[in-house]
């Protein structure tokens, strides 16, 4: 008697392919991950300080009679202008903050999977190489955004609260999308950055070493260049300030060094190149030992 | 056939139980594919060497002398970054790497001292980044000083810096080590403690100073030259030589015997695969 | 006679969890098996008698000596891990060389004995090669030649077949049946009940960290009052048979199988059982083609203790 007579039958739906669908998991899982690390929410609520302090420096900017025993004058630093933005959004500090995050977030993103012999799994299923990658850039891109993006909008929507009118959106209405596409390329960069030495090693606490170690070694020898040649081109060695030049750019200022910032976002494109091209050839669902 | 009373016989013995660890991890250390990667970034200070000196052949009149470059960029970015990294790599694998790797067992059930394990390993890593850096160093030196070679007097302040950089190397590994094991974090806190701390309380005057490692690894170097270099000032007290010796091979000392002491007595639970 | 293991009142607690609870055995010459489910205890237990893990209640003493911090004692104990890790960038040759040379063998001796100890697992071919590249199966067989190379007196191996082909895993109960015989001792740990029969009859039951039973598994049947003994018959009248011994008191259930020619009974008094059995085959003029005990098994045992608690 074949199976079939005994009442087996074919499914004769259709699989339904959604493309968002296909990523979300891995997202999903990366974020719930973090967070179960210990000291995490510790640093991730910390992380939220500097954008906490320049929101306050927009109520003392909007309340300046108040402020008047401790503040003499209108400082510089208190005009809420593009260059507050670039302020906050350019500044070394911030920056090294985002560094430190994708060493809490992503070290081990794809360094585990490797260690764990996981990507078989994962390509067992219908999940492409792009899903896969798509799902672990998500996650490390919901905490970049939550820094740069949330903040930005929140500094001008609190600004035209504060202000009761609409004049500063119509003085800088480009601003918004400066933030957007500011916070856009410091997600893309970082994200690929981690993503890239995460899947050189299997080890996450080496993958941490090598994107603190790489980023910061960019700038001291950028810094033992530039002290001896004093050659402006040479701000092409250092990954913070080619990421400063291109917002100083992006918020309508003066550029820290007197290089096109075309440069600056070329040479970060062509990482995050690179670094793409790294990911393909190290993602795979078998690895061939030899 | 071995028996039980053959036991009695078998001592573990502290030092050959040790030399068998070193021999061990400085030949694993070697063929490692990601030590490697590690050692090769002592490539970049020769390559910043060559370009130096690839400028100055080519445009002539250098700004500054390849013995001051020397002594004031190449030797502080090995100082201030190299070793750190290569140390906190290394140092906090001492033993995480076994428990993370599971390779634990494998050692902990052979007739070895528990105590030799640290020391054994430490010994090994302590030596490869040693060698490496020294070797590093000695090539930026030569690069550096091309047309001086001939001037005996030159090669002192390469012998110093050597030591001065061994001694670092010594003192980041012992530290690193112990906190490779009472934390699963270290390489965040010993970032944190490279980058943060060692850098931070440099700019306080006094007695605070001595507080940071190093603090007496400069001490044992001259006086820096504050001219043009900005981004490297700091009001350094020295404290003097014999003492500064003496605090860093205390505290190799110290957090050498601390990590061996909590190994002994700590347990490692390795999560079944 | 000292045992070479023994552990009084022995227990493990990580944090608020369980892992070993009052173990309190003792282990002398032979092979023995450490048998219980996934999460049973069982790698606990033997982490414990291994030293790397400390008890946190009662002792655990090894050739009469407490092993924790004790690394002499490891000159004559072998231990497979379950865990598959090994320092991967080193060849299995150069691997299984090192430990020896942590044996405190000469270089000589260790290579020497790697070879035998290759040879015997079928790894020679594959000696050169990088442990990364090595299959399941082959990094199995490597733990277990890190456990034997150095001839200890005490082995201890926590599921040492897992990935073995089946001419491996004959080769390797066969291997461990042989170190019994010399009087070695040999731990064994398992939840493959066939492959703990077929190395030995002495066992430890372990389940949620207690010793549920330890000792000869027809001994520990015997124990098992609770549970009556199925006894299976087949002969060529079965019903008369079946209609003969249902009268009987020490007959519980009588019940028969697909099979036409079989019954099979449940009685808590053998012997009483098979003293009324002869005498109806004798009466009945029986032709009886087998008596067996389906139950008389590690399995049943297992279950019956299991299904207890």
């Amino acid at each position: 008697m074949s199976i079939r007579k005994k009442g087996y039958s074919h499914w004769e739906g259709q699989l339904k392919e959604s493309a968002f669908v296909a990523w979300f998991p891995l997202t999903r899982l990366g974020i719930k991950l973090a967070f179960q690390k210990r000291f995490f929410k510790l640093f991730f609520f910390s992380a939220f300080l500097p954008a906490l302090i320049f929101l306050a420096g927009i109520y003392v900017s909007e309340r300046m009679e108040d402020f008047r025993f401790m503040i003499q004058g209108q400082p510089s630093f208190l005009q809420i202008t593009p260059n507050y933005f670039k302020a906050y959004f350019t500044n070394s500090f911030f920056l090294f903050l985002l560094v430190l995050m994708m060493i809490f977030v992503g070290s081990g993103l794809i360094a585990d999977d490797l260690k764990f012999k996981a990507l078989q799994l994962y390509f067992a299923r219908p999940l492409r190489k792009v899903d896969y990658l798509l799902g672990k850039m998500a996650t490390l891109g919901f905490f970049l955004l939550l820094l740069s993006l949330i903040p930005g909008w929140i500094f001008v929507l609190f600004k035209l609260v504060f202000a009761g009118n609409f004049a500063f959106l119509r003085s800088y209405p480009w601003l918004p999308l400066a933030v957007v596409a500011y916070s856009l390329i410091l997600t893309l960069f970082f994200a690929i950055y981690t993503l890239t030495l995460s899947a050189l090693s299997s080890n996450s606490r080496h993958v941490a070493l090598m994107i603190f170690g790489i980023y910061l070694a960019s700038d001291i020898i950028f810094g033992i260049f530039y002290q001896n040649f004093h050659h402006p081109y040479l701000v092409l060695l250092s990954l913070k300030l080619n990421l400063q030049q291109v917002g100083a750019a992006l918020f309508g200022e003066k550029l820290f060094y007197p290089v096109p910032w075309g440069w600056s976002l070329l040479l970060l494109i062509m990482l995050m190149g690179l670094g793409l091209a790294i990911l393909n050839r190290r993602i795979r669902s078998v690895e061939v030992v030899k | 056939m071995s028996s039980l009373a053959h036991l009695e016989k078998k001592k573990t013995l502290f030092f050959p139980s040790v030399r068998d660890i070193f021999k061990f991890y400085f030949f694993l250390g070697l063929n490692s594919r990601r030590s490697r990667l590690f050692l090769l970034s002592s490539i970049v200070p020769i390559v910043i060497a060559a370009i130096f000196k690839g400028s100055q052949i080519l445009y002539g009149q250098p700004r500054f002398s390849g013995l001051f470059i020397y002594s004031n960029m190449i030797m502080m970015f090995f100082l201030h970054f190299l070793i750190l990294i290569m140390t906190l790599f290394f140092g906090s694998s001492v033993c995480r790497e076994e428990v993370d790797g599971s390779t634990l067992p494998y050692l902990v059930t052979r007739p070895l001292h528990k105590m030799a394990f640290i020391v054994g390993k430490y010994a090994a890593s302590t030596l490869l980044v040693g060698l490496t850096v020294t070797f590093s160093l000695a090539i930026c030196f030569l690069i550096l000083n091309l047309t001086q070679l001939g001037e005996g007097g030159i090669y002192k302040v390469l012998a110093r810096d050597a030591g001065v950089l061994f001694l670092g190397v010594m003192s980041y590994m012992a530290l690193f080590t112990f906190l490779g094991i009472i934390l699963k974090k270290a390489i965040f806190f010993g970032l944190l403690f490279s980058f943060g701390w060692e850098n931070i309380i440099q700019y306080f005057p006094g007695q605070t100073q001595r507080f940071a490692v190093v603090h007496y690894l400069k001490s044992l170097l001259p006086a820096m030259t504050q001219e043009g270099f900005p981004f490297l000032l700091f009001r350094l007290e020295p404290t003097p030589l014999a003492q500064s010796i003496l605090t860093l091979l205390g505290i190799v000392i110290f957090f050498l015997g601390l990590s061996c002491a909590l190994y002994a007595w700590k347990e490692f639970i390795i999560d079944s695969k | 006679m000292n045992p070479v293991v023994e552990t009084k009142n022995l227990s493990k607690y990580y944090g608020n969890v369980l892992g070993l609870s009052d173990v309190s055995v003792e282990i002398h010459p032979g092979v023995v098996g450490l048998l219980g489910p996934n999460g049973a205890g069982k790698s606990t237990f033997l982490k414990l008698i291994t030293g790397q893990l400390k008890p946190s209640l009662g002792q655990v003493c090894v050739f009469g000596q407490k092993i924790w911090n004790n690394p002499q004692l490891f000159a004559d104990i072998g231990y497979c891990p379950e865990t598959d890790a090994f320092f991967e960038d080193l060849s299995g040759w150069q691997f299984l060389t090192w430990m020896l040379q942590l044996h405190h063998f000469s270089a000589c001796q260790a290579e020497e004995k790697a070879n035998e100890v290759l040879g015997f697992l079928h790894l020679a071919e594959d000696k050169d090669r990088l442990i990364r590249s090595y299959s399941r199966g082959m990094r199995q067989r490597l733990k277990i030649a890190q456990a034997i190379a150095h001839d200890p007196q005490l082995i201890i191996l926590d599921e040492p077949l897992n990935g073995l082909d089946p001419l491996g895993r004959r080769k390797v109960i066969k291997y461990i049946r042989k170190m019994g015989e010399e009087g070695r001792t040999v731990i064994v740990s398992s939840h493959v009940l066939p492959e703990i029969e077929a190395m030995t009859k002495k066992i430890i039951l372990i389940h949620q960290g207690k010793i549920f039973a330890s000792g000869n598994i027809h001994y520990i049947r015997e124990l098992i009052d609770s549970h009556p003994h199925i006894i299976s018959i087949k002969c060529n009248q079965v019903r008369d048979l079946a209609a003969a011994l249902i009268k009987a008191e020490e007959v519980i259930k009588v019940f028969f199988t697909p099979d036409p020619q079989e019954v099979q009974i449940e009685t808590r008094q053998r012997d009483v059982f098979f003293d009324r059995l002869q005498k109806l085959i004798l009466e009945l003029d029986l032709n009886v083609e087998a008596i067996t005990s389906p139950d008389d098994n590690l399995q049943a045992v297992f279950d019956y203790l299991i299904g207890e608690k």
